[in-house]
């Protein structure tokens, strides 16, 4: 960036900024992530952030789901999640102590309670729920927890699939040995017994072939046929399907709840990851994280550096000396195995490694630019003129010389944004960065680890990558207009 | 008494070429309400002297010594922050040399007027800015031009914010360091009115920096001229200009253009000696026309004008014929040859001298040319720097002590 533009004040170098095409856009595009920024909060809590780490609040999305508008660009409509929510929370499971129909307030089951006094005090509870199928693809895994109570006899369940075409399977029967608020977990797709109660039924009612390969959410779905076992020769069927649990329990003091997931291929705007988040609440939290790790780096940096490098060159002599060596010694240090030093050894968090950041900015390339003007501005007439009234060096500095920076700190500080940004994203890639934060770094660091360019997951991977393209090229286009509006060689007549 | 008396002031400044003598022994009063040009080539010292005077001095200083009085008291012994609180503004400002420059771009001008009184008198920026647009409304300024910034000002505009910014103070001496150059003539003419009546009004004492002999006769009562770092004619405006006796002056005078003259300007040959080696004797006498045997010559600028000259006239008619010139020592010149005898070179080199001092001033430094076995020897006059004689008109010149041996001022 030449020293030769007209003198311009902060005011007509942002206005000027804007006139430019490049600084149009790249304000746009600021605009938009601001926008983000703001609205983040609202869309997405912090407290849905500190969950990024953990497991439980993501366990009803699907895993490796693409994002739902993808049927928009296929013929094949993809099957949705189905959750079955649970009626009560676990802690307040009640017992089913009267004949007849029970209410379901967390969810939508029906829920009906048999008591018979005769048989050793039993209770039969039945919990049904229907729904809707209607997609062109199987469900991706079916899963089912439930939540018991009981005294000192066991409970048994039971779960009946019921399908569109009228035939029904007993997917299998077990006891409970769990009380609430613990749950027993089912995970319906692993589950051996699902699979060869799925087997036998389909094999002797509708003689399909068997297949080494079986799934239970592909057949529970699939056609009537032979090739309904395997499920590259499967057919979707449409229709409305009923789960119904059949509770026996004895002793009384009864009581059940269930929550069963039918998990789709699609979620959400971004899709899941591995581990079932919703990669648009990382990806949204990526921008705050990105914006406000670059933009403080590179304000803090590029204005202690110019300040650094002005007051340095106004006084010269061997704090100028100091002062340049600094910068050249600081330039010439690979700042990222340097962090990625700091790294392994302190498990630093973000803050942290923007202070680290800091200490080796401290001097730099902006220091060296600063020498330069202000070496051509103290040689300037009202310099001489300002000494010779009296002004002492000090003020000098801070009313002559340091405003003449300010517009250079403008174009430099958004120059240097992307790179703190991209420098945020690589250490966060390599797995360096803050784990507690979801980053769009981190998120393609997991993406890679995950293997997504081989599996095919791609918004795993172009979501986070364009959001850092995205933020890069907005502060690189405006950085640019900053460089037209102050480097009249660039200007656009 | 004068309220400003400079005398034998030095500065010089060291430089990779060695020490460049900018300003070397100048002394001049200055009477209250009156005002003194300091005129000359580029070059020559005028601004050095200013800065000198208002202890603006780079870091690459030599040699700074002299007196500088204001009142009867001397400058020059206060200490570096004493000068600062209690000369720069209050005692002396200065309205810088291209005014285009010399306000700061990213400041309202009327806080730049008003740096100086918030620095000196801790005024309220209130206070400050109300004087400042006191003062620049008493330049000819506008009210609302206090809130303008420097690129929106026109030049003359400008000009007269500088001069405010010079006058906020109300110091009693201004350096008006070439305060109209780079302005047309129109407002150059606008700014000497308000220079004038400002002088007259606030009892101002000037110093007058310019190399426009014109815009010094307009406005100074007294003149110096200066060449190569001294002064070497000082006096009433009314007679420097009107009969300068040094000849520089004159030469300086003659080269002004002159409407309805068929002549054209006349030039000064040369120029300005390189004042880190200034010449010996008469700094001018190198390009003086009416130089003699007492201004100074030594055997190098012997050497070099000679060579010159059998350069251009070598196998003319009548000059000598010569192989070889050289200096040895400061006074004497050898001269040798293959093909005459040295009596005959002697001899033709005397006649040549003889017939061409008119011309070449140089050959009038010539004492005795003589004979040697093999060589040639001629030998120069001694000659030494003029002082400046005189009481109120002094000049510093050989032929002017010869001709005036006291002061006189031609009615």
């Amino acid at each position: 960036m030449a020293f030769s533009g007209p003198m311009l004040g902060v005011r007509a170098v942002l206005i000027e900024a804007v006139r430019t095409k490049s600084g149009l856009v790249g304000f746009a595009m600021l605009a938009l992530l601001l926008g983000m920024v703001i609205a983040v909060p609202i869309i997405a809590p912090f407290n849905v952030v500190r969950a990024w780490g953990s497991i439980d609040p993501w366990l009803d999305n699907p895993r490796f789901a693409a994002p739902d508008w993808v049927d928009t660009f296929s013929a094949q409509k993809q099957p949705r999640t189905v959750v079955m929510t649970n009626c009560f929370t676990p802690d307040t499971v009640p017992l089913s102590d009267k004949t007849g129909p029970e209410r379901c307030p967390g969810g939508s089951w029906t829920r009906v309670a048999v008591k018979v006094q005769l048989f050793g005090n039993a209770t039969f509870l039945t919990m049904r729920h229907k729904f809707t199928f209607t997609a062109d693809a199987f469900p991706s895994e079916m899963h089912m927890d439930t939540w018991a109570r009981f005294g000192s006899n066991g409970t048994q369940i039971s779960l009946n699939w019921t399908r569109p075409d009228g035939s029904y399977v007993i997917l299998f029967t077990s006891a409970l040995s769990r009380r609430a608020p613990t749950a027993d977990s089912f995970p319906l797709s692993q589950m051996v017994k699902v699979r060869e109660a799925i087997r036998s039924w389909a094999m002797s009612t509708y003689n399909a072939t068997d297949s080494a390969n079986i799934k239970p959410e592909v057949t529970l779905f699939a056609k009537a046929d032979q090739g309904m076992l395997n499920p590259n020769t499967a057919v979707p069927l449409k229709g409305e399907y009923l789960l119904t649990l059949e509770v026996v329990g004895f002793g009384g003091d009864v009581g059940f709840d269930a929550k069963a997931v039918v998990f789709g291929t699609v979620f959400g705007v971004a899709g899941t990851d591995s581990e079932r988040r919703d990669l648009l609440i990382g990806l949204l939290w990526g921008a705050p994280v990105a914006l406000a790790f670059a933009s403080i780096a590179s304000t803090v940096i590029v204005l202690l550096e110019i300040i650094l490098g002005a007051i340095a060159t106004w006084y010269g002599g061997w704090v100028d000396e100091v002062t340049q060596r600094a910068a050249d010694l600081l330039l010439i240090l690979p700042i990222l195995p340097i962090l990625i030093l700091i790294a392994i050894v302190y498990s630093p968090g973000i803050w942290a490694i923007l202070f680290v950041l800091v200490i080796f900015g401290i001097v730099g390339s902006s220091t060296k630019i600063a020498r330069s003007i202000v070496l051509q501005v103290k040689e300037e007439p009202y310099i001489e003129a300002a000494i010779s009234y009296g002004a002492k060096r000090g003020r000098i500095l801070f009313k002559h010389i340091l405003p003449r920076l300010l517009p250079y700190t403008f174009a430099l500080i958004a120059l240097s944004v992307p790179s703190f940004i991209f420098l945020e994203a690589s250490l966060s890639f390599l797995g360096l960065g803050d784990p507690t934060l979801p980053t769009w770094g981190s998120i393609l660091g997991d993406a890679y680890t995950g293997s997504a360019p081989f599996r095919g997951f791609w918004w795993w991977i172009a979501f986070p990558a364009g959001g850092i393209i995205f933020a890069t090229v907005a502060f690189a286009l405006l950085g640019y207009s900053f460089d037209k509006v102050l480097n009249p060689r660039l200007r656009e007549e | 008494m004068p309220i400003l008396s400079v005398r034998d002031l030095f500065l010089h400044y060291r430089t990779r070429k060695g020490v460049v003598r900018a300003v070397d022994g100048v002394s001049f009063n200055l009477e209250h309400g009156q005002s003194i040009a300091l005129v000359g080539e580029s070059g020559s010292g005028k601004t050095s002297t200013a800065s000198a005077i208002l202890r603006m001095l780079p870091r690459n200083v030599a040699k700074y010594e002299g007196v500088v009085e204001v009142d009867g008291k001397n400058l020059m012994e206060l200490e570096n922050e004493e000068f600062r609180t209690q000369v720069r503004w209050r005692l002396i400002s200065m309205v810088f040399q291209g005014a285009m420059n010399a306000l700061s771009p990213m400041i309202r001008v009327g806080y730049q007027v008003a740096e100086p009184l918030m620095i000196h008198m801790d005024a309220a920026k209130d206070e400050a800015l109300a004087k400042a647009e006191a003062a620049m409304e008493s330049v000819g300024l506008p009210r609302y031009t206090v809130n303008r910034f420097p690129h929106e000002l026109s030049g003359g505009m400008k000009q007269r914010v500088v001069i405010a910014m010079a006058l906020v103070m109300r110091p009693s001496i201004v350096i008006l360091d070439e305060p109209t150059s780079a302005l047309d003539v129109m407002t150059q003419a606008n700014i000497m009115n308000l220079l004038k009546q400002l002088k007259e009004d606030e009892g101002l004492s000037y110093i007058f920096i310019t190399h426009d002999l014109g815009l010094a006769s307009d406005l100074a009562d007294h003149v110096a001229i200066m060449y190569a770092g001294e002064i070497d004619e000082i006096g009433p405006a009314d007679h420097v200009f009107v009969h300068p006796k040094h000849p520089y002056t004159g030469r300086l005078l003659a080269s002004v253009p002159r409407l309805r003259s068929e002549d054209a300007p006349e030039f000064i040959p040369g120029a300005p000696p390189d004042l880190t080696r200034p010449p010996p004797g008469c700094r001018f006498h190198l390009r003086c026309p009416v130089a003699f045997e007492k201004c100074g010559w030594v055997a190098e600028e012997f050497v070099d004008r000679l060579r010159l000259l059998q350069m251009t006239a070598q196998g003319k008619e009548g000059f000598p014929r010569f192989n070889e010139v050289e200096a040895r020592g400061t006074q004497m010149v050898v001269l040798r040859t293959d093909s005459d005898s040295p009596e005959t070179l002697a001899a033709s080199f005397a006649e040549f001298v003889k017939s061409g001092r008119e011309t070449n001033p140089f050959l009038k430094s010539v004492r005795s040319v003589d004979a040697k076995t093999k060589a040639v020897a001629v030998t120069l006059h001694e000659g030494a720097p003029p002082p400046l004689i005189g009481e109120e008109w002094r000049a510093a010149c050989w032929l002017v002590q010869e001709a005036t041996a006291h002061d006189t001022i031609p009615a």
